[in-house]
């Protein structure tokens, strides 16, 4: 029975590596094999990270052999944080001095299943190319530009691997060109075994191990939204929002996340308060833009990996009604 | 001795057999607090309900309004604040750091350089927003805030 699965399995890798290959012609279809090459098939590799000046290499073992997706990622440069994933739900170990942190989280889209297996809301926003094949980790990628149709987003550049489909490299750049947030694996290979030794974090028996503390994801109650955003820039929906108490913080925050399949923003509203120092400005952090306002005694900030002119034009175009 | 504390809380090893360690984990302090440990990792990847934080917070709740006895036996129980504690008031350090910034900023009418801005007043915001996003591999691997914190 389990020759029989193994044989299976090697055979629908085949199938889509040979899917990708003759999909050349058409870069969504490149695209589309890669989100669901990172999504059902099991490999193995380390990549490196980077953004801004910092650079973290992380190893990453995934498995799916029909009884759904496990990952384990471990960071292997600085502090040792791991993360392990067994479907939507995900697991963080951080230690922090003496201590290691359990976090439990929803998960999120991550290299190298960056792409959402449904692209439609990325065309809508984006023109795509077919760009040269490239040597990267001892593998040929194809690689597929997606040029932003307006200045509310950064260019983003995948390369897939010509026999897998699977993202072998990620990048976004900003109009300038320059390079925002990179992934690249340095070594990836395909596993064939279904052993789950591998799941399991390093667990180091010296350290307290505490769940992380329980104020910080408090929901608050849901107070009426008495404001929109009137021009969002386009191609960006809300895909979540969420109202919560913060530590050091009297009021509630409402958090609103927006999303245009690719990119994502965070606009943070809430009260301003006597003694509370009202915050004004914009910044950049790598690839992070952020805008604070203060507009009819709320403070407003927008953060997201997207250029200046959406957090602006985002934070910008609060109405309050009246 | 540590492995096999792992393997007894994973059922690979039976109760029957391992007489010998359930001992030495009753005597020895570091062998138990590997064995609490290896029952919570175990606990939050299989989803246990008890971490569920409205019932922590009752638990919190709960040792609060408990009498502090001075007592050998209830050492265990009002050792569990202070390490939750703390970590709040590491948070409420680092907000208070990205405050006075912005204080000094605002006086100075914005003269702070933007790069100072966006590593202390913003990472709270930053943090929130790496963690909620569809698509951010940056939470996972290399989180605003601890970056800070580790200096």
């Amino acid at each position: 029975m389990k020759r029989g699965v193994l044989g299976f399995l090697l055979v629908s890798h085949v199938a889509l590596a040979t899917a990708a290959g003759e999909a050349t012609g058409d870069p969504w279809m490149v695209l589309q094999k890669a989100a669901q090459a990172a999504r059902e098939l099991s490999y193995q590799g380390v990549f490196v990270y980077q953004s801004g000046t910092g650079s973290r290499s992380v190893q990453i073992t995934h498995m799916n052999y029909g009884q759904g997706e496990y990952a384990r990622i471990v960071v292997l440069d600085g502090t040792p944080r791991e993360v392990l994933s067994q479907g939507r739900d995900v697991v963080i170990f951080s230690p922090r001095n003496e201590k290691v942190i359990i976090e439990k989280r929803r998960g999120q889209n991550m290299f190298p299943a960056v792409l959402p297996s449904n692209l439609d809301a990325i065309k809508t926003s984006y023109d795509v190319r077919l760009g040269g094949m490239e040597r990267i980790g001892g593998r040929d990628g194809q690689m597929v530009i997606l040029s932003p149709k307006d200045k509310f987003r950064y260019t983003y550049k995948f390369w897939a691997d010509r026999e897998y489909g699977l993202l072998l490299k990620s990048m976004s750049a900003n109009d300038r060109n320059e390079p925002m947030e990179q992934f690249a694996f340095n070594q990836l290979t395909l596993m064939n075994s279904q052993k789950m030794d591998w799941f399991q974090p390093n667990v180091s028996p010296e350290k307290q191990y505490v769940m992380e503390e329980p104020g910080a994801g408090r929901s608050a109650p849901v107070e009426a939204i008495t404001w929109s955003v009137d021009q969002l820039p386009s191609g960006y929906r809300k895909v979540d929002e969420i109202t919560r108490l913060v530590p050091g913080k009297p009021a509630p925050v409402t958090q609103i996340v927006y999303s245009d399949g690719l990119a994502s923003v965070s606009l943070f509203i809430e009260p301003l308060l006597k003694g509370m120092a009202p915050k004004v400005g914009h910044s950049a952090f790598g690839a992070t833009h952020f805008y604070a306002n203060v507009l009819e005694g709320h403070q407003v900030v927008v953060v997201g990996e997207v250029p200046e002119a959406t957090v602006t034009q985002i934070a910008n175009t609060i109405h309050f009604k009246k | 001795m540590k492995d096999q504390v792992s393997a007894l809380v994973d059922e690979e090893l039976s109760l029957e057999d391992s007489e010998y360690l359930y001992t030495a984990i009753r005597s020895s302090e570091t062998l138990s607090d590997s064995w609490t440990t290896y029952h919570l990792i175990g606990d939050c990847m299989r989803g246990s309900p008890i971490f569920k934080s409205d019932l922590t917070d009752r638990i919190m709740q709960q040792l609060e309004q408990e009498p502090v006895v001075l007592a050998p036996k209830a050492k265990k129980a009002v050792y569990k604040t202070p390490t939750l504690w703390s970590v709040a008031a590491s948070v409420a350090a680092v907000m208070f750091v990205g405050w006075m910034v912005l204080q000094q900023q605002v006086q100075t009418h914005g003269e702070a350089a933007p790069a100072e801005i966006a590593q202390n007043v913003a990472s709270e915001y930053l943090l929130a927003h790496q963690s909620m996003a569809p698509s951010n591999s940056a939470y996972y691997i290399q989180p605003a805030s601890y970056s800070e914190s580790e200096k």
